[in-house]
């Protein structure tokens, strides 16, 4: 049984058909009430809520409002665990004696989900930003560490050496060549992190928040609107692939400048 | 009767809407228990007509027959030995060996007969259950040449089976490979581009021209060979200090060198 | 990251020693951190004797324990046994692929987490909708994974399985699965990693037993020390299954492994 063609190019009916089968089991178990239609609305209920939620309010805010409120929950903590996160990598990489100190440390809380720190979290910030942001940082942290660790360390000493001889100061060294052999790595870790900091924040909205979209989610909950509740799954979908979109095509347009490493 | 018959093939590469012509018009035979070595340029699309043998590539046009039948798909008839080896990792010397075999549904103590057999004949004896990772580079291609012998096939094809290897082993397993060809006699098409080794182990040689290939000469190596009676020197550097050797391996150096001047000329 | 070697060990030892000191006289000592704020030393092992042996959130801790690895083997074992013969499936046909891929980017964008208030509508607060919600969160690492493995196997590999006319289930069986196990067990622990991640997650927003269960308690409660202890009884949980893994992943692949 050989691997077929390798080209996808004349198979999208049945990626057509694929879709077309998922959306017509939904449409059909919908339509044959095979549930209430409260636990399982059609798709184009579904569709109707979510254009609906665009510009009337749900649980205090639009949509719009709610994902933004998300949004800048999620953007602080990123960026807090991309600052510190990033250059305590580099220099872990860098300082043999650094890593020594603070990898046991790090392995040990790495493992902890960051939804576990909710509890902390309520109890340190109430239902202030601090709680959602300490768990967004809980889990995009880990991600910038450990690239921003394997960019530093894992450079081609020849490089280095090649810099020494022609007579760099340390300083040069750092800034012009270890730092850019770090930074695919340190672009790639901050693409993942970014994932994994969204994914924070949906669970810590959805235990203490007030407002954004895993609230949004909660309240659906509560009232039973599956519809609401499955146009906040897919607007939390939409964001998630936009933010990989985007960093993603930053990384390729920095990387642009750079040739490609060696594996 | 296993022989390799090319007739008229062409290949032509379609990428990005243009077409890159690799082979043209190739018109060949090679008869049953030849040996036949094909050097040529980079490109110069000696891996895929072998491959084409192999049933692992399609001619544009003309066609590749072995035994009288054209080529559609890969078989164990026409058994291939791989620059890169292309063992199975995650099975012992043993097993590698006895994949194919036990495909064509042998009996068990058939396979081990012929087993046992070649791992004698390759020099693996005690290697058995290792694994390929474990293994330098020669062992390994010594595994995928016992495991291709082991098919008994029509036709052995071999990519340039010693490109990978240092230049000592390489020394080594072609004097390994002529005893073994000697030995055990079948229709063989040898891709390479060292013409040392071609001259060493071919009835004849093919050489062929920068692409587009073509056919552009063909050197008899076996009269002067049985002649000069090479086979009575063991070592491969006695045999490579002859004249006779040296001459052949000039001519077709000469002859190469040109199609290199065409390569460069265009790139 | 680490090497386990024995200086590395040593020194971090060392480090986990200096921090415990640390804690203890932040906490203590000194009162520095107040008792509402992180717990002392003392405290917290007086919450492990507590739930060990009296119990606390309705239960013992081994009771917790059980339930919640429960369920997460659960969820665990039923998206692997979906999402690894589909990965590789997807890997190897490529008709498969196409059909299977776009309902497939329709689901992988939604975070595990996100499934919990649609769980919880469909099925209610009991263990149903957790097991619902792990599955979602295994499912999609070992579909990506095994789906890598296939596409890892090399191409030399897979003619020289043409050349020696390997077909139908003997090619699945001896080429197809031993060549992807790498990737698939890397999606199996990351399918682990994450069933862990949710269970937690799902527990904290709406449980009746569990480790999550405790979690929310001892917030509510306000009793540090206590998830201190769930928090720690979490991560050793999600350790021990991920060693156990790791041990059954050198067991089936002694090709790797031997030196």
């Amino acid at each position: 049984m050989k691997r077929d063609a390798d080209s996808t190019a004349g198979l999208w009916p049945l990626s057509v058909a694929g879709l077309a089968a998922f959306f017509g089991i939904w449409w059909l178990a919908a339509g044959l009430h095979l549930a209430p239609p409260q636990f399982l609305p059609m798709p184009q209920e579904v569709l109707r809520t979510f254009a609906g939620l665009l510009h009337e309010p749900f649980a205090g805010y639009t949509l719009g409002q709610h994902l933004w409120s998300s949004f800048l929950r999620f953007a602080m903590g990123f960026l807090l665990a991309a600052a510190i996160g990033v250059p305590l990598g580099l220099l872990m990489g860098w300082f043999e004696w650094l890593d020594r100190i603070v990898t046991p440390l790090f392995e040990c809380v790495r493992y902890v989900a960051p939804i576990a720190w909710v509890p902390f979290a309520a109890l340190w910030f109430g239902t202030g930003i601090g709680g959602p942001v300490l768990i967004i940082f809980a889990g995009a942290f880990p991600a910038c560490v450990v690239n921003a660790y394997r960019g530093a360390k894992y450079v081609e000493p020849r490089l280095v050496e090649a810099a020494q001889t022609l007579g760099a100061s340390s300083l040069r060294i750092v800034a012009q060549v270890l730092l850019p052999a770090a930074l695919p790595s340190i672009v790639a870790g901050l693409r993942v992190s970014a994932g994994l900091g969204w994914m924070s924040l949906i669970g810590a909205e959805l235990i203490v928040a007030s407002s954004g979209i895993g609230y949004m989610l909660v309240k659906g909950q509560s009232n039973i609107d599956t519809a609401i509740v499955m146009s906040g799954m897919i607007a939390i979908g939409l964001v998630g692939v936009a933010i990989d979109v985007l960093l993603r095509r930053a990384e390729s347009r920095l990387m642009r400048y750079r040739h490609p490493s060696h594996s | 009767m296993s022989n390799i018959v090319f007739e008229s093939v062409s290949r032509v590469f379609r990428r990005d809407g243009r077409d890159f012509p690799t082979l043209d018009g190739i018109s060949l035979e090679i008869a049953d228990k030849e040996f036949v070595a094909v050097v040529g340029p980079s490109g110069c699309g000696k891996t895929t007509c072998m491959r084409m043998v192999a049933g692992l590539e399609f001619p544009s046009s003309g066609e590749v027959r072995v035994a009288g039948q054209p080529v559609r798909k890969p078989s164990a008839e026409r058994a291939v030995v791989f620059q890169q080896f292309a063992l199975f990792p995650w099975k012992s010397v043993w097993d590698n060996i006895d994949f194919g075999l036990r495909v064509k549904s042998l009996p068990a103590s058939r396979r081990r007969e012929i087993i046992e057999h070649y791992i004698g004949l390759m020099n693996l004896k005690g290697y058995e259950s290792a694994y390929p990772h474990q293994l330098s580079g020669g062992m390994q291609q010594r595994v995928a040449i016992a495991r291709a012998y082991a098919l008994d096939p029509q036709v052995l094809l071999m990519d340039e089976p010693f490109g990978a290897l240092d230049a000592q082993t390489r020394v080594v397993m072609q004097e390994e490979l002529v005893k073994l060809a000697r030995i055990n006699p079948r229709t063989v098409m040898f891709i390479t581009h060292a013409v040392d080794e071609s001259v060493y182990l071919a009835d004849r040689v093919v050489i062929m021209t920068s692409r587009p290939g073509r056919v552009k000469e063909i050197v008899d190596v076996k009269p002067t060979r049985e002649r000069e009676g090479w086979d009575k020197y063991p070592k491969i550097e006695d045999v490579m200090d002859l004249p006779s050797f040296t001459n052949l391996r000039t001519h077709i150096w000469r002859s190469l060198r040109e199609e290199h001047g065409h390569v460069e000329k265009r790139a | 990251m680490a090497r386990f070697r024995p200086a590395r060990l040593a020194a971090g030892a060392c480090t986990l020693a200096g921090v415990l000191l640390l804690w203890y006289a932040s906490t203590s000592l000194t009162g520095w951190i107040g008792p509402a704020r992180f717990p002392e030393p003392v405290e917290v092992w007086d919450a492990l004797r507590q739930i060990t042996v009296a119990g606390y959130a309705d239960g013992r801790l081994d009771q917790h324990v059980l339930h919640s690895c429960a369920l997460v083997l659960m969820g665990f074992a039923a998206a692997t046994a979906v999402g690894v013969p589909l990965g590789l499936w997807m890997g190897h046909s490529r008709r498969a692929e196409a059909f299977f891929n776009p309902i497939f980017m329709l689901i992988r964008p939604i975070p595990p987490l996100a499934w919990i208030p649609l769980a919880i509508v469909w099925l209610g607060l009991e263990d149903a909708s957790k097991v619902m919600v792990i599955w979602f969160a295994a499912f999609v690492p070992s579909v990506i994974n095994s789906y890598v493995g296939v596409r890892s196997i090399e191409r030399p590999v897979l003619e020289a399985a043409a050349m020696l006319e390997v077909r139908g289930a003997r090619f699945v069986r001896e080429v197809v699965v031993p060549g992807a196990l790498p990737h698939v067990f890397t999606g199996l622990r990351l399918s682990l990693q994450a069933s862990w991640t949710t269970l937690v997650a799902a527990e904290l927003i709406g449980a009746l037993f569990g480790l999550g269960h405790v979690l929310t308690q001892g917030s509510l409660d306000i009793y540090p020390a206590m998830i201190l202890v769930a928090m720690m009884a979490v991560a050793l949980c999600g350790g021990l299954m991920t060693a156990a893994l790791t041990w059954l992943e050198q067991a089936s692949m002694p090709w790797r492994f031997k030196a």
